[in-house]
């Protein structure tokens, strides 16, 4: 009797630690929504924690008085063309690290060697093969860098190694050649590894900032994040239409983790567990 | 079988769709520009004959569009309004020159009935 409800007690503290936890985490989202849903400005002191008059036309603001539209459009193709690549080219080249063949140890130090250079210090080789490749201010030149990336190059090889090589091995009796086995054998059972692909892809692509702009020239080849601080440079304070603007960026995101998080957590683990 | 269409992945975007195609329905039918109004004095009789500014938002400021004349029964009609945010202002040489008054619209034109009237101030 004593020992349950020291266990009452002992998960009570620790749902009551992951309450403040939360709290803390979600104050920051509470306060740019609060923002954007008035006119108050984020510095004004005292600071009123519940929203005075709250309206909807700082949305309508950022809508009309930028290109809105077209630099959502924009990060959609961008984020879609790298979504699909992600899980079109990690996809084989997970299954090619299953595999065993000379120099495999080799490939797999390479790409974790490649993990810990950070993306500006290779920004500039980057750009130089995008404009060889006459890419520069098109989607396909937005997308690049983020067709494949190693860590989900590792989610895929870690969901492939799960299934079981016997099922392999009989698809392969049955006369499926290597890309038919992907395709119809390995992918339908990683849909963990998918929808991580899917999530990370598309958030590092929807928030990418410093590659767009680089590489774009026509302000209407814009990204939201670059919208974002154009508008900031526009307007020059910081009052609700600008944290408007940061909640209609952060919106799709926040949507697509939603809708894939059981798969996302499930992809993660199975990457920590088996990999 | 898997039903495929009690999925979130097909629910959402779906409802999305749905909401969004009906938004835009609801704007294409609303959006030709029209803000009427009334122009009354300090004692809320209608003002007839005053002049109507209206204002249009850029970024940081608001520039005058156009104007109009109210009638007899003080009411105005605007017909070429293209923006989501407007200020409306009227005078006349007797009484003066009213506050400006800030419209919001949720969408570019759209069609507006005023239900507050632009006030005049008290002959000076």
């Amino acid at each position: 009797m004593a020992s349950r409800s020291k266990h009452a007690t002992l998960l009570g503290l620790r749902h009551l630690t992951l309450m403040v936890i939360a709290f803390f985490m979600l104050v920051p989202f509470y306060w740019v929504i609060k923002t954007a849903i008035t006119n108050e400005n984020i510095y004004a002191y005292p600071p009123s924690l519940l929203p005075q008059n709250p309206h909807l036309f700082n949305f309508v603001d950022v809508w009309y008085l930028i290109p809105f539209p077209r630099y959502l459009l924009n990060s959609i193709i961008v984020s879609t063309i790298a979504v699909v690549g992600n899980v079109v080219f990690n996809a084989m080249a997970g299954y090619a690290l299953t595999r065993q063949f000379a120099g495999r140890n080799l490939v797999l130090a390479l790409f974790l060697s490649c993990m810990l250079i950070p993306f500006q210090a290779t920004i500039i080789p980057a750009y130089l093969i995008t404009a060889k490749l006459s890419l520069l201010n098109t989607y396909f030149g937005l997308a690049l860098p983020m067709l494949s990336t190693i860590v989900c190059i590792f989610v895929f090889k870690a969901a492939f190694e799960a299934v079981p090589r016997s099922l392999i091995d009989a698809a392969r009796l049955d006369g499926l050649s290597e890309w038919r086995i992907i395709l119809r054998v390995l992918m339908p059972l990683s849909k963990p590894a998918i929808a991580t692909n899917v999530i990370l892809t598309f958030i590092w692509s929807w928030n990418n900032f410093l590659w767009p702009l680089l590489i774009t020239r026509d302000p209407l080849m814009q990204t939201l994040p670059l919208g974002l601080a154009r508008f900031l440079s526009y307007l020059e304070d910081t009052t609700g239409a600008l944290y408007a603007f940061a909640v209609m960026v952060l919106a799709p995101s926040i949507l697509v983790f939603l809708m894939a998080q059981k798969e996302f957590i499930r992809g993660l683990t199975s990457g920590a567990t088996k990999g | 079988m898997t039903r495929w269409w009690a999925s979130r992945w097909f629910i959402v975007p779906t409802l999305m769709l749905l909401v969004t195609l009906g938004w835009l329905v609801y704007v294409g039918r609303h959006d030709n520009g029209l803000i009427e109004g009334r122009i009354v004095d300090a004692a809320g009789q209608p003002v007839a004959g005053a002049t109507v500014r209206i204002f249009d938002r850029g970024f940081v400021t608001y520039q005058e569009r156009g104007r109009t004349r109210s009638d007899a029964d003080g009411r105005f009609r605007i017909t070429d309004n293209t923006s989501h945010s407007v200020q409306l202002e009227a005078e006349t040489p007797a009484l003066g020159r009213s506050k400006r008054m800030e419209v919001r619209l949720w969408f570019a034109a759209q069609d507006v009935r005023l239900t507050d009237p632009l006030r005049l101030p008290a002959k000076p």
